[in-house]
Parts: C-alpha cells; sequence; structure tokens
C-alpha cells in the first residue's frame, strides 16, 4: 500500500466519520475525487454553499487579485505559512529544489473579479525548511485538526519525498 | 580552590534564583578529555561549572517555541514566572510536542529529527529531560512517526499514573503511539479510529475527539494494545460550531473544558468515558461582538475553579485571533468574574496551579506577559522571548 492509497484509506475514514452524522445525499454531492498529478486525491467534504463561502465573500471584500506575494490575494483566503510567490515559486509552481507535495487540505475563497468561488489545494512545497518569507494566515472555513481534511496547521507533505515544510502553494482545482 | 570556588558559585547563583529557601547546584565543568593534551585546559583564577536547577517551582513557565522560520531547530524557555527572569532552555526537534511529568522530575519533548538537518534519514523521538539539570536523559524512537503540525499541546499527554506517554500520530493512519517513559520503551501504536487528539482518562485509557463531534475512549494493556474501544454521542456540531482543540485541561482533577468558536463551554470529566454536562455561553447580552480565539486560548484553575479564556472583538472565522482581553469565569456559578485586558494581545495564556497562581499570556510577537491571578494585576513582561514561542506548560498543570 502506498502512502497516497493508505491517506485515501484515511480521508475515506474521516469522511465515513462525518456521514454517520449527515444525509447520504449531502455527504455524496460533497465527495469526489480529483485527478491532480496522476494521483487520485480525496476531494474531502467542502462547504460550498453555506456559512464558509459567505465568509469568503468576507475576504474576498477586501481582496485582490495582482500581487500573489501579499497576504490579501485571493487565492490565501485560508492558506498558512509562507507564500511560495515569496520564495522563488509562484502560487502553483514549487521553488527549485522543492517537492510538490500531491496532497492537499481544501479551501474555498471567491475571485473578486468574476465574484465566483473557487476550490483552492492548499498543497505544500516540502524538502527543504521554512522559507521563513512572507508569512500569512487566513482562516476562512479552517477548522481544528480533528478535521484534517480543512485544517491549515498540518504539514501537507504526505506523499512528498519529504515531510520537512517549506513553503505553502494555493492551487486552483476549479468553480466550486 | 576549587571548592572555596564552587562555593563562591553557588552562593552567588543562590542569589541570583532570589529564593533564599533553594540552593543551588551545580555540576563540575565537563573533565578534560583523554585525547585532548593537559596543556589545552586554559586555567583560569575562577571556576567554571554548570548550574543545576533546584526542583521546579509550579510558578515557573515552560515556553515551547516552535521557531517558524527555521522548523528544525525549536527550543524550550523556563522562566521564573514571578519576575520572568530565565531558568534555562532546551533544543528540541521539528514542531515538538511537550509533556510534563506529574513528579516535577522530568518533561519530555515528543519531536523529530533528520540526520543531516532538513535532509536524510527522519527519526522520530520521545526525549526525557531531567527537570533540574536540563540533560537530556533517555530518548524512545517512535517508529511509526508523528503528525508534524504547528504544535498543539493535546497531541502528547500522560496518563494518569505518570507511565504511559501517548503522542498522536497520522502516518496517515490515526493512532496514538504508546511509550513505557518508567522503562523508557515503545510499546504500540493505539488505533483511534479516525479520531485525533489525545486527552487521559486514567491509568491505562485515553480520549480523542472525532470529526463529527464525539469522543472516542480506549483503553489498553500494558503491552500497548487496546482492551476496549467505545464511541461516545456527539456532543457538539463540528459542521457548524467545532470545539477548539486547546481545551482547558487540568490532569490532576480529570477536568476539562472545551470551548467553541462561538463561545460555548462542554465541561467534561475525564474519567474513564468522558462525561460532558451541560454546555453554557462564555458571552452574555451586550458581549455580542467577542468570541474566544488564539491558539492556546483557555486555562482552568482547579482550585479556584475558575476558567480563564482569551476573548476578542470579531466575526466569523476569526478564530485565530489573538485575544484582547482574558474573561475569568467561576465554572461552578457560570458566572464572569472578570475581563482582565491585555496590554498586549495573545494567543496563547496558562495559568500556575499554585494557591496564589499566575496568569501567563504570550503574544505572537515574542513577548510573555504575568499577571497576579488573583488581583488580576498585571507583574512583570518580557520582550524577545526567541522568535516565535507558542505554547505555554507549567508543572501541576
Amino acid at each position: 500500500m502506498t502512502i497516497l492509497d493508505a491517506f485515501d484509506r484515511m480521508m475515506e475514514h474521516t469522511a465515513r466519520r462525518i456521514a454517520q452524522r449527515s444525509s447520504r445525499r449531502g455527504v455524496l454531492a460533497r465527495l469526489g475525487g480529483v485527478l491532480v498529478g496522476g494521483a487520485v486525491l480525496p476531494l474531502l467534504p467542502v462547504d460550498k454553499t453555506g456559512a464558509k463561502l459567505a465568509h469568503a465573500n468576507e475576504f474576498a471584500k477586501t481582496a485582490q487579485t495582482k500581487d500573489p506575494t501579499k497576504c490579501n490575494y485571493w487565492r490565501h483566503c485560508a492558506s498558512d505559512g509562507y507564500l511560495c510567490s515569496c520564495c522563488g515559486g509562484t502560487v502553483n509552481v514549487c521553488p527549485p529544489g522543492s517537492y510538490a507535495s500531491p496532497t492537499a487540505w481544501i479551501g474555498t475563497c471567491v475571485n473578486p473579479d468574476d465574484g465566483q468561488a473557487y476550490l483552492i489545494a492548499y498543497q505544500d512545497c516540502c524538502g527543504k525548511d521554512s522559507c521563513g518569507l512572507c508569512f500569512c494566515l487566513g482562516t476562512e472555513g479552517e477548522m481544528p485538526s480533528y478535521r484534517p481534511e480543512l485544517n491549515n496547521d498540518i504539514v501537507w507533505c504526505f506523499g512528498a519525498p519529504s515531510m520537512v515544510y517549506h513553503c505553502s502553494s494555493q492551487v486552483l482545482i476549479g468553480k466550486a | 580552590m576549587r571548592l572555596r570556588a564552587l562555593g563562591v558559585v553557588a552562593g552567588l547563583c543562590g542569589a541570583c534564583l532570589g529564593s533564599g529557601s533553594v540552593s543551588a547546584q551545580v555540576q563540575p565543568a565537563t573533565p578534560i578529555p583523554p585525547q585532548m593534551p593537559p596543556a589545552a585546559a586554559q586555567p583560569t583564577q575562577e571556576d567554571h561549572p554548570t548550574l543545576v536547577l533546584p526542583e521546579p517551582s509550579p510558578r515557573w513557565i515552560y515556553v515551547l517555541e516552535p521557531v517558524f522560520p527555521y522548523l528544525v531547530a525549536s527550543k524550550m524557555w523556563i522562566f521564573d514566572g514571578d519576575d520572568l527572569s530565565v531558568k534555562g532552555m532546551v533544543s528540541g526537534g521539528y514542531t515538538p510536542n511537550a509533556v510534563m511529568s506529574h513528579d516535577k522530575s522530568r518533561f519530555w519533548l515528543a519531536e523529530t529529527y533528520w540526520s543531516r538537518g532538513s535532509r536524510g534519514v527522519r527519526t522520530d523521538v520521545v526525549t526525557a529531560f531531567d527537570s533540574k539539570t536540563l540533560d537530556p536523559v533517555g530518548e524512545v524512537v517512535l517508529p511509526n512517526g508523528r503528525l508534524l503540525v504547528v504544535p498543539k499541546k493535546h497531541n502528547a499527554t500522560l496518563t494518569s499514573d505518570g507511565r504511559y506517554l501517548l503522542s498522536f500520530n497520522m502516518d496517515p493512519a490515526f493512532s496514538l503511539s504508546v511509550v513505557d517513559v518508567t522503562a523508557m520503551k515503545y510499546l504500540g501504536e493505539l488505533d483511534t479510529q479516525g479520531c485525533s487528539l489525545a486527552f487521559p482518562t486514567g491509568d491505562r485509557s485515553v480520549a480523542s475527539l472525532c470529526p463529527d463531534g464525539r469522543f472516542v475512549h480506549l483503553t489498553f494493556d500494558e503491552t500497548g494494545r487496546v482492551v476496549t474501544s467505545e464511541l461516545g454521542q456527539p456532543f457538539f456540531d463540528s459542521e457548524n460550531d467545532p470545539v477548539f482543540e486547546h481545551a482547558a485541561v487540568h490532569r490532576p482533577s480529570k477536568q476539562a473544558f472545551f470551548i467553541s468558536y462561538e463561545g460555548w463551554v462542554y465541561p467534561v470529566r475525564l474519567d474513564g468515558m468522558p462525561k460532558v454536562a451541560e454546555r453554557w455561553k462564555l458571552q452574555g447580552p451586550g458581549d455580542e461582538e467577542w468570541r474566544p480565539g488564539g491558539w492556546q486560548l483557555a486555562a482552568f484553575h482547579a482550585a479556584s475553579n475558575r476558567l480563564f479564556v482569551a476573548m476578542h472583538k470579531g466575526g466569523k472565522w476569526t478564530h485565530k485571533q489573538a485575544g484582547d482581553e482574558v474573561w475569568v469565569y467561576d465554572v461552578t456559578s457560570r458566572q464572569r468574574l472578570h475581563r482582565i485586558p491585555l496590554p498586549h494581545h495573545s494567543a496563547t495564556i496558562t495559568v500556575s496551579q499554585d494557591d496564589k497562581p499566575l496568569l501567563f499570556a504570550l503574544t505572537e510577537t515574542a513577548i510573555l506577559q504575568v499577571f497576579d491571578a488573583v488581583t488580576y494585576q498585571p507583574k512583570a513582561e518580557r520582550s524577545n522571548i526567541g522568535i516565535t514561542p507558542w505554547l505555554l506548560y507549567t508543572f501541576g498543570e
């Protein structure tokens, strides 16, 4: 069993536990899979319509779409850590010599240009010590670590060759 | 004369400890190793020994610093809580968790290292530190690792008898690694069934919090295997109003207070299967703008039945915003006793467990503040506590 298989199983476990209290239709609507880099990642329970999105709109009121090195860049609504955009990478490209993690927790941010909500995979870049530049803490829709799929404190380097956190990416999944 | 010099050093350091009843001890300087020529030893008029601390006071404050810009090199600072003078420091590994012993003789760090700093072979260990010498005195390798996460206090704990340290792991299966800290031996993993964190409930039992807002309660045997596993009923709404991980937990009295994002307090008896009492709300009429938040945002002083919570003005999803005030409650009457304004807003607080307790508040800008937790008056503050100090611990918590 690869670590990604195990990771999927872990997340299924989490999803099942949530499902014990949710309607089957609701859970099915919120679970799925998305193909990223050849690995099937769990698309975990994401509240697309409720309070989290309402607050993503709150962040979007002061967000901008031009400068990803600033904490108020629209995709950073729930990003926690050092921005890869300040560390030699971009929102979706890891700095040289670091490893792109295939796993992530998933947030929902509103792009103020079109008013649409987008799912963002908060994947870390890994394999070197913390970049240390441009620390930002977004907490929109962020949950405690017993909801790991919605927690931004965990080192999201599962499945990467190294579990050493370097910086935080904000990779677009698609429209919410 | 060597012995006389030692006596002078001990006397001076006794004075700098600020307590006439505590006599400082010293360890002689490290002897010169055989491979060094004797002439390499620098002769000095004074001796150059190493201080040994007295038994820790319950008023000392232990500050865990993950050092975010340099995560591979964490620290645990130790200060005298009354005047915030430095008692000492230990070095730790990646995103450590600290656990304090019941008898004050030890504290442990569950920590992670790579053989080449940030590269190479990963090793996860529980390291025992002597609380007087601050020397690492033993370690137990965690063969299945530990969860790497911004340090959260309840990711590691100690059973009621002080024998088993439990370290949370997501490798990625959810489990608790069991370490016998008497024998300094790794025993195995307890499957937490997808639930996280560790709240001790007895000598051979522990509870974890599940994604749907219930506890799972595990009992285990002396070989580190699960004996029973019981799921409780959901006691909070984990979709709409989750409880913070940093519940205020007092291990000796087995009491805990879980606090939700919206300010509901869930009193929990951690004695066997957790028993949740009727919830109550921190905010009353006129407090609508306020909510709890920060990191280690709550503390409980058992002898006086008082709960301390960091509060700020803010909207939904400001759960990590540092507190502008600490609100103090009597948990029996569920009435607020006091509001303590914080000169510097603080994400992390704790309270010492002695009968004239101290309240500590730690900012995200490395300022530690101390208040008299009886009169609520500020006593001292200290800046530049490293770079990113994060969690607070005391003996007796």
